[in-house]
């Protein structure tokens, strides 16, 4: 496939559950096409250099960083952001876990650690500490020391979970 | 409007035809994680990006002819879910599970990973302990060439413009040891300080044979080095042994790069990393 007339690359995506066709520019990011085309502002840019994870995104069910993607890569696949995945109750389980533990303080990279770990539960209902772990370290958070996103997590794996100060 | 074009071709054929057009013209985009960076850096500046992700003939991972074929648009995560891979590349698994993070392995690839030629690669010291090759296709012919050989320097590529790479093939082994070693500003998401990759069996006499040994990060280009391989093959473990391969990888580090700052450091962790890697055999 290739660009039309005007130069820019037509795809189509399941976004959120429904079929969206859009024209972009060859060389616009995921992130950029999420946030400023389809006005879907959830899914936050940090360090626009695939560090930080608060533009994490699920593209066919796996976590990426929007801002390593390019736009037209997204063609012919399902698009899954914070807008949508707060429709899933499952989903929601872990962001009420979050709550619960006092895992989101400033709020910017709750979005991005939402999806990684959501990403991990799909495939793996019952991660170890360790596999949670594993799955956020693409994800900073300046604000709450991860104590309480683990915890959150930890809560959301099994409801009664004790409060675990401790951290791997 | 930036004023480039994207083309996704359906099939190698027409993938090759087109870079025989505009090759010079075109960067190759398989995962995209380095070159959306070094795009918006303004490191790289072509017309087209040619998406070469979704082409078959660069997918897989297979034993055929006694050979691992892997293919080069082939994920990181693919290859750490890959059991064939944990069988018969133990140490290239090892460093698919250190790679970046989780978002960066779904999509980053390993024909990616050496085509962009950097030195601290973590995909390369593995390949080049396994003899890998890369399996090039140009508009002409295909070619192979060692997998060591496909960058010319610091991120800079061997191959032509009108080439690019569909896969590699990797001498399967199972020795009893195989292990990659990386050390980096942080456990995890980081760029390698230093990283290695090492293979040994052992004999009925308890001697190391098949001993294969690159180091990463340290010279311009990862490469093997013959000399710690000689010194430790044939020989039982041993700690002065391990801790003298470790002192000759870092004089050859250095010799080839030259005093650099960063070596107070690397040079010390070379050695230490070494014994390290080396150090399950203490106990064979």
């Amino acid at each position: 496939m290739q660009g039309n007339e005007q130069g820019l690359v037509d795809i189509s995506i399941t976004l959120n559950g429904r079929e969206q066709k859009v024209a972009v520019p060859a060389d616009m990011s995921a992130l950029k096409l999420i946030r400023e085309v389809l006005g879907l502002k959830g899914t936050k840019e940090g360090c626009s250099i695939g560090e930080c994870g608060a533009c994490t995104i699920l593209v066919d069910r796996q976590a990426v960083n929007a801002c390593l993607v390019f736009a037209p890569q997204l063609d012919g696949k399902d698009v899954q952001t914070i807008e949508g995945l707060n429709r899933e109750p499952r989903f929601q389980a872990l962001q009420q876990a979050f709550l619960d533990r006092h895992a989101v303080q400033c709020g910017f990279c709750t979005p991005g650690l939402l999806i990684s770990v959501y990403a991990l539960l799909l495939e793996e209902p019952c991660p170890d500490r360790d596999e949670v772990i594993r799955s956020i370290a693409g994800n900073l958070c300046r604000c709450t020391g991860y104590h309480q996103i683990l915890s959150g997590v930890d809560r959301a794996i099994n409801p009664d979970a004790e409060w675990r100060p401790d951290v791997g | 409007m930036s004023g480039k074009q994207y083309y996704r071709p359906g099939n190698l054929e027409q993938c090759l035809d087109f870079l025989a057009e505009n090759g010079r013209e075109s960067v190759l985009l398989a995962g995209g994680t380095d070159v959306m960076v070094d795009m918006r850096a303004g490191e790289i500046d072509k017309s087209w990006i040619v998406d070469i992700s979704r082409l078959p003939e660069l997918w897989g991972i297979e034993l055929q002819n006694g050979k691992l074929w892997i293919g080069a648009a082939v994920t990181l995560t693919e290859l750490l879910n890959s059991k064939l891979l944990q069988e018969h590349g133990f140490a290239l698994h090892t460093a698919a599970l250190h790679f970046a993070a989780r978002q960066i392995r779904n999509v980053a690839t390993i024909g990616g990973n050496v085509a962009h030629c950097s030195p601290s690669a973590d995909t390369l010291p593995p390949l080049l302990v396994h003899e890998a090759e890369a399996l090039l296709a140009g508009p002409c012919a295909r070619r192979r060439i060692p997998v060591g050989e496909v960058a010319a320097g610091t991120y800079r590529s061997a191959l032509e413009p009108r080439e690019l790479i569909i896969g590699f093939e990797l001498r399967p082994r199972s020795p009893f040891l195989a292990d990659f070693q990386k050390i980096g500003r942080r456990r995890e998401l980081v760029i390698a300080r230093v990283n290695m990759a090492g293979l040994a069996d052992m004999d009925e006499d308890q001697r190391m044979t098949g001993v294969r040994f690159a180091l990463g990060s340290c010279t311009p280009v990862p490469r093997r080095f013959a000399d710690v391989e000689a010194l430790l093959e044939g020989s039982r473990p041993g700690r002065e042994l391990f801790w003298e391969a470790g002192r000759l990888a870092a004089e050859n580090m250095i010799r080839m790069s030259g005093r650099r700052p960063s070596f107070v450091y690397k040079e010390k962790a070379v050695q230490g990393l070494v014994y390290r890697m080396f150090s399950p055999l203490l106990e064979a």
